[in-house]
């Protein structure tokens, strides 16, 4: 059963893949990353990348139907993922559903010379889950 | 190291105590007046408030783990420091989980102990916690974020009565269109309790509870119950005045000047 380094080890071994974190979407903490940092700075990228995902996280436009998973705590929100592209890179952010309260996205940075964002995307859903159901 | 983690006493805050017992490679608890630190050769392994709900208690109380089996876990692993073990090796919780939970702990407590930080009141060397070896944080990446947790919360609504005082709605404010944790924590919203009060009652962490709270302050929709009425035998002050608590509603519309400049 995977923990978070191991999550993220796994991440890393998509081709392409720069740097993997796990972010807290509301405090804007990494509990834990690897490889490169975007910015050269873990802490800033975390808080920087939360700020994103927790617009998107409360955004009723895109989280449509939302309102059914009111009651449940630390279930994530209705939008799954978010890519984010520039010139030579893609960002990908995960939210991960766990049983209890908590609030994180896993963040995957690759190549985009060497990256597959289609199978980065499937993978990631597949470690999301298997981190908290093992 | 005989001796060693004495110098720990010279330190006027929580957080200079925790960073020379960082420095000592320390084992141990220290205590202040908020919580409880835990560490392991100078790492924070664990850490725990009045005012957080534990482990424990987000586990149970969310139904990610039944109450049987989290007390079967204690029962079984508590005496050797192995419950966060016992909960992963009988299949109750995935490993990541329960690192994901735990952390979420830790820095919620943290955040308490530090957010007040006064002198420590005692170490004792050695002290591990029941709950056993999950993960480790660098002291000071906890000094650092309890820092940066408390500017976000001052960003979002500067006014820390909210995370002490009961709460009260706002009478005749709305509350549609609100994201879905905020509306969970505004339904718990009831002129009694207080922001630790209502984590508790919906098993979430305190300090993400402060964070919806002061939103919905900011919005408008909550803030601090009106006090009880004072005793009428208070002599009147000879000053005239004195210190108010800050109100609110200036408050907001101080912000919304800064905010048009």
């Amino acid at each position: 059963m995977p923990g978070i380094d191991e999550s993220l080890l796994e991440a890393m071994r998509l081709p392409g893949a720069r740097g993997a974190s796990l972010v807290d979407w509301i405090s804007g903490l990494a509990l834990g990353a690897v490889g490169e940092a975007p910015g050269g700075d873990w802490e800033a990228t975390a808080a920087e990348t939360a700020e994103l995902a927790r617009h998107v996280a409360e955004s009723g436009s895109l989280s449509a139907g939302g309102a059914q998973a009111a009651a449940e705590p630390g279930k994530a929100p209705e939008v799954e993922d978010l890519i984010a592209t520039t010139a030579d890179a893609y960002h990908l952010l995960r939210f991960v559903s766990t049983p209890f309260d908590s609030t994180v996205f896993l963040h995957l940075w690759l190549g985009r010379h060497d990256g597959n964002l289609a199978l980065a995307r499937i993978r990631l859903a597949g470690m999301a889950e298997r981190l908290v159901l093992g | 190291m005989t001796g060693a983690t004495a110098t720990w006493t010279a330190y006027e805050t929580t957080s200079a105590a925790l960073g020379a017992l960082a420095a000592e490679g320390a084992t141990g608890a220290l205590s202040g007046e908020r919580g409880i630190v835990y560490l392991s050769a100078g790492r924070v392994v664990h850490a725990e408030s009045a005012f957080t709900p534990d482990l424990g208690a987000l586990l149970t109380r969310s139904g990610a783990v039944a109450p049987d089996g989290w007390w079967d876990a204690v029962d079984r692993g508590g005496a050797q420091h192995r419950v966060g073990h016992r909960l992963v090796d009988s299949g109750r919780l995935a490993a990541g989980a329960l690192e994901v939970c735990h952390l979420g702990a830790l820095f919620d407590a943290a955040y308490f102990v530090l957010a007040h930080d006064t002198r420590a009141h005692r170490f004792r060397p050695g002290a591990a916690h029941w709950l056993g070896a999950v993960r480790s944080v660098p002291v000071d990446a906890v000094v650092r974020e309890s820092g940066r947790r408390r500017a976000l919360l001052d960003r979002i609504w500067p006014d820390s009565a909210v995370d002490t005082a009961p709460l009260a709605r706002v009478p005749g404010a709305g509350g549609a269109d609100l994201p879905v944790r905020r509306v969970r924590t505004l339904t718990q919203v009831d002129g009694v309790r207080t922001a630790a009060q209502i984590a508790s009652a919906l098993a979430c962490r305190t300090y993400h509870t402060l964070v919806e709270l002061r939103r919905l302050a900011a919005a408008g929709l909550v803030a601090p119950a009106p006090a009880p009425a004072p005793p009428r035998t208070r002599a009147p002050d000879p000053g005239g005045g004195g210190w108010q608590d800050p109100d609110t509603a200036l408050l907001r519309r101080l912000r919304d000047a800064l905010e048009a400049l």
